[in-house]
């Protein structure tokens, strides 16, 4: 027995463009229970291998479309709500992406649901191998 | 014999349809296998690309065959009204009574009487609702949820409404969180497992038992929410309870449990029959239900006592809230705990 899987283990890799590794990629789930609008997603918060980083490297892809966070906030179209139980990908830009071997995210979601007082924020961390 | 009807919401099945274990039309199966009649769902829970499929006849449709085919009735639409869509604004008027008007309407096409809104929905966005409300027969109902209270200064503000538009198309939805006799037992649990010490435990316990003893003080009406739960949570001793905590040496765990001990309170079960009148669906809730089919926190016989003795004709719906204390560390059965939650209401019913 185990807690529920957030993320999704086979996902995590190096993301190359035009022969060259521009970062890495993985798919996690949202943990909160309805699909929300992108634009209620306030951010997404990551520790890599205890490195912060930027939010501006982060984007989010969902129904095959990519959305830098800033971008996030105007998303409201319901084709690209994160649906409750489907992974949504992250992407984040590090020339060269990761090394083979391991690695470790310490990761938060932070949304912001209209009728709570307070934003939600998730912890996601995982240890994972590329 | 009594006209209590059961329903299930399908929050109830989060954890399994997270994980992919059950989709719309298996919450509806296992809803049916419980003998329940009614089921409420969260559109957007599982619906995909909210509202879009509601629109389309062929959605309609299989819905339609799934409740003639399971032998279910809709009971509730649970409505989130995302006023604050933009981080730059709040929505207007307007904007918010069309969208409280969208609800009303999806509600509508899927054949639900009833919407349930949020206790942060506007009295005015509300009110504004009514006209159309009425026009597609589709009522109202705000959630009575902890820390919130009926009979209370609260209830009051939206009694006043009622009584000055005369309205008959909004009401209340008691969440049964607010009848717990004590924390249940699955986040004491919880709190053990991550470190909480026992003196902690039962520092926090027995204030709770204090507070349920005495009587909670009730929450006032404040738009503000975040400022009314606070006021709400000093006067009912949250200020002494976390310093005795910290004096006994509480950790992260403990902190957290003593926190979370006011997500549950106890109102008198009187305040149903007292309400009767505006109360036209309600959330069972609960968080675990033994074999034995004693649910651990929330007053079951005592609620659907008060129920019986009001004359009530709605439906109870099951809503399963025990599951966030387990899935970090552990499964969650969720069909099992909605089973025994159903048995042990037709037993309190007295079917």
């Amino acid at each position: 027995m185990a807690g529920r899987p957030i993320y999704n283990p086979a996902s995590f890799k190096n993301v190359s463009v035009d022969g060259n590794v521009i970062g890495f990629s993985f798919e996690f789930k949202a943990q909160y229970y309805r699909s929300f609008t992108l634009s209620i997603l306030r951010d997404i918060q990551l520790k890599v291998d205890g490195e912060d980083v930027k939010r501006e490297d982060i984007c989010i892809t969902v129904n095959g479309d990519t959305f830098t966070l800033e971008e996030c906030r105007t998303v409201v179209d319901p084709e690209y709500r994160w649906e409750f139980g489907e992974y949504a990908t992250v992407t984040v830009k590090k020339e060269g992406g990761l090394s083979k071997g391991e690695h470790t995210i310490e990761g938060k979601q932070i949304i912001a649901p209209s009728y709570m007082p307070f934003q939600i924020e998730a912890p996601c961390n995982i240890t994972f191998t590329i | 014999m009594s006209d209590i009807k059961r329903s299930v919401s399908l929050y109830s099945y989060q954890d399994e349809y997270y994980l992919g274990k059950l989709d719309l039309e298996g919450c509806l199966r296992e809803t049916a296998a419980t003998g329940a009649t009614g089921v409420e769902l969260l559109a957007e829970q599982m619906i995909k690309q909210f509202p879009l499929p509601i629109e389309t006849e062929e959605f309609r449709n299989q819905w339609f065959d799934w409740m003639k085919k399971y032998n279910l009735t809709p009971s509730c639409y649970d409505a989130f009204l995302e006023n604050h869509i933009y981080d730059n604004r709040t929505l207007t008027l307007k904007e918010q009574v069309k969208m409280m008007e969208r609800d009303l309407r999806l509600a509508s096409l899927l054949g639900f009487p009833v919407i349930r809104t949020l206790v942060s929905t506007p009295m005015d966005v509300i009110e504004g609702s009514l006209e159309y409300a009425e026009k597609v027969g589709v009522k109202i109902g705000l959630e009575v949820h902890a820390p919130f209270s009926l009979n209370s200064g609260w209830a009051d503000g939206y009694m006043e409404m009622i009584n000055r538009t005369g309205t008959k198309f909004f009401g209340f939805i008691p969440d049964m969180g607010i009848f717990c006799k004590n924390i249940p037992d699955v986040v004491r649990d919880k709190a053990i497992r991550h470190g909480a010490k026992e003196e902690c435990i039962k520092i926090v316990d027995d204030a709770y038992a204090n507070r349920v003893a005495k009587g909670f003080t009730k929450i006032k009406y404040d738009l503000n929410l975040g400022k009314a739960n606070m006021e709400y949570r000093m006067a009912n001793g949250m200020a002494e309870m976390m310093d005795a905590v910290k004096a006994a040496g509480g950790g992260p765990a403990d902190l957290d449990y003593a926190g979370s001990s006011f997500t549950y309170s106890w109102s008198e079960p009187q305040d149903i029959i007292d309400n009767i009148d505006y109360i036209f669906h309600t959330h069972a809730k609960f968080y675990n239900v033994h074999e034995d089919l004693v649910e651990t926190a929330v007053a079951i016989p005592e609620v659907v006592e008060a129920f019986k003795k009001a004359g009530y004709t709605g439906f109870l719906s099951s809503e399963y809230e025990g599951g966030e204390h387990l899935r970090m560390d552990l499964d969650v059965d969720s069909i099992e705990q909605v089973r025994r939650h159903q048995a042990a209401l037709a037993k309190a019913i007295g079917e």
